[in-house]
């Protein structure tokens, strides 16, 4: 001790960084990465390997080369960014789509805006969006490739649920087994396939304090509450909560993407009205759109009216009743 | 279920690893400095020059306004100067420089451990010994404490909290002084209680201390079986959390109301004084003892179980008189702090003296306290889930380093009572509270213009 530091308090400091929360990400991505692969094989690894390594490798050209600024890969965030494209994406994605994916993701929705904590809509699902307009066909080619175990659906091409539902309306999805779906998924991208992979995410998350609960739960509460409504009134034309809650990006979105805490708002209040946004405007593409499934479209939506919900909701002051 | 304030807080490591250390009479060095602020408010007048004999507990210095306190020297000797010295924050304040020969008391002083239970009538009297012999709260903030027991006029007092949370880490002088002075402490509640009009008290305790919880529960219910005057005083125990001892904090836990805003605690019926300030009562009331003594914690991690020490002082004690007698300071102390490290103060100097106030010597390592790089806000809000006042730290330090005054004073910044939690929390390393301090300081002072 040959000179005392000294400085304003507080003198003590969290352990947990930005790095430490995108690991926990991250780790609570991993039962969904791993049911991915172990369904979809070597062509969902090679998605995964080339989202993430692009992801990664973008932001550190573009900050170094670019905008010439330290470089921020060791946040973690790109990873994170990586895992949540790849997942968003069906297994058979060519690896040049995935590239493509991944400049509109990092490239465009990140760092135009000026990188972590600065971008408006949620990275990944911009990149998915660009390439489900860009590239239709790969997009909804849910051929499932050979994996690791399940090898007897190998082969099986056709719609996801939501696609069948929306083809043929109700009566194309009779049949199908709920519990099935809990534990993977028939068709659709690679991180949707297993229910329970998505939810023992939610939970690590919940556990080591990541995120709070309000967005998931009011995502998924809307979604149930809507076809709810719209089924009692008509079981035959309606699709029903349990079918709605468990099939598409509904778990992925809301667990993972929704609850990004630079793209969702900053109270509780205002993250259940950010979520209820996304549980309406998700069901009206569902049931009344064009495309089968509307969670991306009802994230980036609901993206571009953080800023006026955080404006509006704050979190309740000492003393101020 | 336990309680504990509604909005924020934190959870930090509560470190205590002197709160079994009893407290030890650390012995009167060859010469002391006492300084003349040692309270909220004007700093006090001396009334002693060089050359002057003075005695323990006599007057050195008289408060120079409404908020300002006595000083008493805490030795007998001969006053050597009175001038500038640095303070711990290295900033010059006039203190009293005293060569300690013997320690002869002033007349009056009752120094035997008799307990003195009967509790005198006159308030006013109470109120005259309190202030004369300079007791100020010694919760942090050194607010003289008759003015707080003196509510304005048309407020009652409905309920007086002791607060005995000690919510910051590795402070344990409270927690000593509830396990070996119980007793002196309740007698102090009752006293203030009385000249408070008879309100009910509450003595709130967080749950890791359960030794003095016990040993308070069992003081009160003994006066309250002995003597009279000891009614209506109860020990409540709290739910562990930080800042449970900031007095907005401690009114919601245990009355459930909220101060408002630039309101004071008297608005809601509330009177807080900490346990310490009890003790300091009693001494003065029942034993005309002037604060002159208190107890600190030497601690931190990188020192070894049997240099941890809770000590009584006396004011005037230069930090590194202490810190040699406790065993050095250790080799891998980065920064020492006196206080808490969540509000306290970063020592400059470790030849300043010891106040009413000090509490501690922390020693922290570099590996704690030196804060990483500051990256960029990713939006978590865990600094507002932090605030205990329900503040948007995230919101303040932007509007702040933009110098946005009235968007600060729309969002509240002037409720800030700079407990850190928003810093603590920050993943980010963004050095929140730093600057809404600043930005806090401003506000305030241009609400204070505007009246």
């Amino acid at each position: 001790m040959e000179r005392l530091l000294v400085s304003p308090s507080p003198h003590l400091h969290t352990k947990t960084s930005t790095k430490s929360l995108m690991r926990d990400v991250v780790i609570a991505m991993i039962p969904a990465v791993i049911v991915s692969v172990l369904f979809y094989g070597w062509s969902e690894l090679l998605v995964l390997g080339v989202s993430v390594a692009s992801c990664v490798l973008l932001e550190y050209l573009i900050t170094k080369y670019l905008l010439k600024r330290p470089c921020t890969v060791g946040d973690m965030s790109a990873v994170v960014t990586g895992i949540l494209l790849a997942l968003n994406l069906p297994a058979t994605t060519p690896w040049w789509v995935v590239f493509i994916g991944a400049v509109v993701a990092i490239g465009v929705a990140k760092m135009t805006f000026g990188g972590l904590g600065q971008n408006l809509f949620n990275p990944a699902i911009v990149g998915r969006v660009f390439l489900l307009i860009s590239f239709p066909t790969y997009m909804t080619d849910w051929t499932r490739p050979q994996g690791f175990i399940g090898g007897g659906l190998d082969g099986l091409s056709g719609a996801t649920p939501l696609g069948l539902a929306k083809e043929g309306g109700v009566a194309a999805i009779e049949g199908l087994d709920y519990m099935d779906m809990l534990f993977y998924n028939i068709g659709g991208s690679a991180g949707e396939l297993s229910a329970i992979a998505i939810l023992a995410g939610f939970v690590y998350l919940l556990a080591r304090r990541v995120i709070r609960p309000y967005i998931t739960l009011s995502i998924l509460a809307t979604v149930a509450v809507f076809s709810g409504i719209f089924w009692a009134i008509n079981p035959a034309e309606y699709t029903d909560p349990v079918f709605n809650l468990l099939t598409g990006g509904v778990l992925l979105g809301s667990v993972f993407m929704a609850t990004d805490y630079v793209t969702s708002p900053m109270s509780n209040v205002g993250g259940i009205i950010f979520g209820v946004g996304i549980g309406i405007i998700t069901m009206l593409i569902r049931y009344f759109g064009a495309y089968p499934e509307g969670m991306s479209f009802a994230i980036l939506i609901m993206n571009s009216v953080v800023p006026l919900i955080n404006k509006v909701c704050h979190a309740k002051k000492y003393g101020r009743a | 279920m336990m309680k504990t304030f509604s909005i924020g807080g934190i959870h930090p490591s509560d470190s205590k690893i002197s709160k079994d250390c009893k407290i030890e009479v650390l012995p009167v060095p060859s010469k002391v400095f006492i300084s003349v602020a040692q309270h909220l408010g004007a700093p006090a007048t001396p009334v002693v020059k060089a050359g002057d004999q003075v005695k323990v507990g006599q007057v050195i210095a008289e408060p120079a306004g409404f908020i300002s306190a006595y000083v008493h020297s805490s030795v007998s000797g001969t006053v050597k100067s009175v001038g500038p010295r640095k303070d711990l924050a290295g900033n010059n304040m006039t203190h009293i420089e005293i060569d300690v020969e013997g320690d002869e008391w002033i007349e009056g002083v009752d120094l035997s451990d008799t307990l003195v239970t009967a509790i005198p009538e006159d308030n006013k009297a109470i109120l005259e010994k309190i202030k004369m012999c300079g007791v100020v709260g010694l919760g942090g903030a050194t607010f003289p404490a008759h003015v707080k027991l003196c509510p304005p006029p048309g407020k009652v007092a409905e309920c007086l909290i002791l607060n005995g949370a000690e919510c910051e880490p590795y402070l344990t002088s409270d927690n000593r002084i509830m396990i070996e002075r119980s007793k002196e402490i309740v007698i102090g509640a009752a006293i203030m209680k009385q000249v408070l009009g008879g309100c009910k008290t509450v003595i709130g305790i967080e749950e890791n201390k359960p030794e003095a919880i016990a040993a308070m529960t069992a003081a009160v219910a003994e006066l309250q079986k002995t003597a009279k005057g000891y009614d209506g005083i109860s020990v409540m125990t709290l739910k562990k959390k930080y800042p449970q001892g900031g007095e907005k904090q401690l009114i919601d836990a245990v009355m459930g109301r909220q101060v408002k805003s630039m309101g004071l605690p008297i608005d809601v019926g509330a009177v807080v004084q900490n346990v310490a300030t009890s003790l300091a009562v009693y001494e003065a009331v029942q034993k005309n003892i002037p604060l002159i003594t208190n107890v600190m914690t030497i601690t931190g991690d990188c020192l070894p179980m049997e240099k941890q020490h809770n000590y009584k002082f006396r004011i005037g004690m230069p930090l590194s008189y202490i810190a040699e007698y406790a065993g050095g300071v250790p080799e891998q102390a980065a920064k020492i702090i006196s206080g808490g490290p969540m509000m306290g103060k970063a020592i400059a100097n470790m030849d300043a003296t010891t106040v009413k106030g000090s509490s501690s010597l922390l020693y922290l390592t570099a590996e704690q306290t030196v804060r990483g790089v500051e990256s960029a806000c990713i939006r978590c809000g865990k600094c507002a889930e932090a605030c205990p006042m329900g503040l948007e730290p995230f919101l303040l330090q932007k509007y702040a380093r933009n110098n946005m005054m009235d968007e600060l004073e729309e969002n509240a910044v002037q409720d800030c009572i700079e407990c850190g939690c928003c810093l603590y929390s920050c993943p980010a390393n963004i050095p929140l509270l730093d600057i809404i301090r600043i930005a806090k300081g401003d506000v305030i002072r241009i609400i204070r213009t505007r009246k």
